[in-house]
């Protein structure tokens, strides 16, 4: 028992260490800007009515609108109609903390759209990986035909070449046809997944011929059978690959980092996130960090749902 | 879908027909890897030997200008010392610590299966957003580390050299400091990535056979460490051969948190300017392609010899 004492001592001061940067992005996105530079509140800040600075400054009343608010203040100076509007805007500029952080998330910068890029680069991403990579898959795996052997040491080969290294060169390529700046830069050099092809390859291996052969009979073509029978079959590696792929390319900063240069509407959530910090002064902390906690959310929640698959899914790259 | 000649049964499956259907099959794929990931690599290595940017339609061949400077400046000896730096610590840590949470939480049952989650978090988490959560934690002032560090002052604490001196003058800056900036820097890149390491070494410790442990004990390995050092150090062996090589390309393409702290000139002093970051400003911002090209191919001629040493230990073992 006391060897099991010291042994949860050791793994909970380590996650203690792990949690520590979730704990103060989540705790920071709640709390007021006064709270975190006084580091006060504990983890849910005290959810205090705060006003928004930047709301009151935008409804900061001119002589029009001191004139327009005449005729519901009446007999009253103009300073003193202007100190009534002033504090009227006060007012309505009150929030809760945890309010003001998340809708400045959404409101500041356009994070439905870099979360709907988001989506959209990912998944076509993961599709056009299927659909590259199984029907070469089923052939290299199932069919006999000259140049097979070549075929697959240049896929063994190619594992070798991570995407990322070969940055500058894809840049040069991509400029010179005119790509960068579009969704297909951001997708097309992740098209191609060597490793989704020999991990497939490896599957369809298993799959018995016999399977294969009664769908011929029955007049199926190849490329049908890829789909209709050997999509099916492979159902369980296609769900690792797909986590394997979907972590990797929402959390990717690099490449969309590189390709992608000012126009806001292609920003991935990652890069979204830097220009905010790019922008932010010392005062938005908070929905900084509001905007942090909505990017890695999807993710962590979709894990904590699905542990099992996801940890098969990620280190899947260790079953070769 | 159907392919149309099938139709007709009565014309067996020639090998022909075969031959051809599969390099269709093959085709997609096959065009990608060469497009996306041969010419690429071709590429860069031609422009590694020119003075070339992207605007001008000519360029010069400079011979071995770029590698010169590569091997000559003291920038890029700085960004060798930073890459080597980073690799080093970061492989070994991640790998030990990845080992070390795995063998604990195996030997506890089910109740570990919470610390594999918590540890497996940060594999998840987007790295950038973690980057500037770390950011803010490691704040010189309002940080989290430090003011946890300040709270040590005036307690027994302050005997450990490191706290005295904190609470004489100041905290360290962390990322403004030049000694510090690169260890912070490993310091994340552990965080994040030992969880990845330690699931892969629970998925090779489940193929450890119990009847192993037994047998040394019969023999004579009583200790812990014995049936460690004579049973699971070597059963394990493929799985460190893999967490190992695979620890060291990601270390190799470490860039987040670097872009994130410092994204103009990598860290105090370049004190964090590693090989991705080189090829970014260099490559991309400073349309130096020449030398870009340059760290680009040093770059894959180091990922490409561990990747093989990694391929020949293996077959080494599995032929054993």
């Amino acid at each position: 028992m006391t060897r099991d004492l010291w042994k949860h001592l050791i793994l909970i001061l380590g996650a203690l260490i792990v949690i520590a940067p979730f704990y103060m992005m989540v705790s920071y996105s709640f709390k007021s800007p006064g709270e975190i530079d006084r580091g006060e509140g504990g983890f849910f800040g005290r959810q205090e009515m705060m006003v928004d600075e930047r709301c009151v400054k935008l409804r900061d009343p001119d002589r029009d609108d001191v004139a327009v608010a005449a005729l519901r203040f009446p007999n009253q100076t103009d300073s003193e109609i202007r100190d009534a509007l002033v504090a009227e805007a006060v007012a309505d500029c009150q929030m809760r903390p945890i309010v003001f952080n998340y809708t400045k998330a959404f409101t500041e910068a356009p994070l439905l759209r870099y979360l709907l890029n988001g989506v959209i680069v990912t998944a076509s991403i993961f599709l056009i990986q299927i659909m590259v990579a199984l029907p070469a898959a089923y052939a290299l795996a199932k069919l006999k035909f000259w140049g097979r052997e070549a075929v697959f040491s240049l896929v063994l080969f190619c594992l070798l070449i991570p995407v990322h290294a070969i940055a500058l060169p894809l840049y040069i390529m991509l400029a010179k046809v005119g790509l960068t700046n579009t969704y297909a830069a951001l997708v097309v050099p992740w098209t191609i997944s060597v490793f989704g092809i020999f991990l497939m390859r490896q599957f369809f291996m298993t799959v018995p011929d016999d399977l294969i052969d009664a769908a011929r009979m029955d007049g199926m073509g190849e490329l049908a059978i890829v789909w209709r029978v050997m999509l099916p079959t492979a159902i369980p590696a296609l769900l690792a690959f797909a986590i394997f792929s979907i972590v990797a390319h929402w959390n990717d900063y690099f490449w969309p980092r590189i390709v992608v240069t000012g126009n806001r509407d292609l920003f991935t959530p990652p890069l979204g996130l830097r220009e905010f910090k790019g922008d932010g002064d010392g005062s938005f902390f908070g929905p900084m960090m509001a905007t942090a906690t909505v990017i890695v959310t999807p993710l962590i929640v979709a894990f904590l749902v699905a542990q099992r698959r996801f940890i098969e899914g990620i280190t899947l790259s260790g079953m070769k | 879908m159907t392919i149309a000649d099938t139709h007709t049964p009565e014309i067996v499956y020639s090998d022909t027909a075969q031959r051809r259907t599969a390099w269709w099959l093959v085709a997609p794929a096959l065009g990608l890897m060469v497009l996306i990931l041969m010419v690429p690599v071709v590429i860069a290595g031609i422009l590694s030997f020119t003075d070339y940017s992207l605007g001008n339609d000519s360029f010069n061949w400079v011979g071995t200008k770029n590698y010169d400077r590569l091997f000559s400046r003291s920038t890029y000896e700085k960004m060798f010392i930073a890459t080597f730096t980073y690799v080093v610590t970061v492989v070994p840590l991640s790998v030990g610590l990845g080992l070390g949470a795995a063998l604990l939480i195996n030997s506890m049952g089910r109740i570990g299966d919470i610390y594999k989650t918590i540890y497996f978090l940060p594999v998840m988490a987007t790295l950038l957003a973690m980057a500037i959560a770390w950011e803010f934690m490691l704040h010189p002032s309002i940080g989290m580390i430090n003011r946890t560090l300040e709270m040590s002052c005036g307690t027994v604490l302050e005997i450990i050299p490191f706290l005295e001196n904190g609470c004489a003058e100041r905290f360290p800056l962390w990322l403004g400091d030049r000694d510090y900036a690169i260890r912070v820097i490993c310091f994340i890149g552990v965080w994040q990535g030992f969880g990845f390491n330690m699931v892969l070494y629970l998925a090779g410790l489940t193929g450890v056979h119990r009847e192993l442990y037994h047998a040394a004990e019969m023999d004579g390995a009583k200790s812990v460490w014995e049936r460690f050092r004579l049973v699971t150090w070597p059963a394990l062996g493929p799985t460190t051969v893999f967490v190992v090589t695979i620890s060291c390309i990601r270390a190799f393409q470490v860039f987040d948190t670097i872009e994130a702290f410092w994204p103009q000139g990598g860290g105090p002093n370049k004190s964090t300017y590693v090989m991705m970051f080189a090829i970014f400003e260099k490559g991309l911002q400073q349309n130096l392609i020449g030398i870009g090209s340059a760290i680009t191919v040093l770059f894959l001629v180091f990922v490409m010899f561990l990747t093989l040493i990694q391929r020949w230990l293996v077959e080494r073992k599995v032929h054993y």
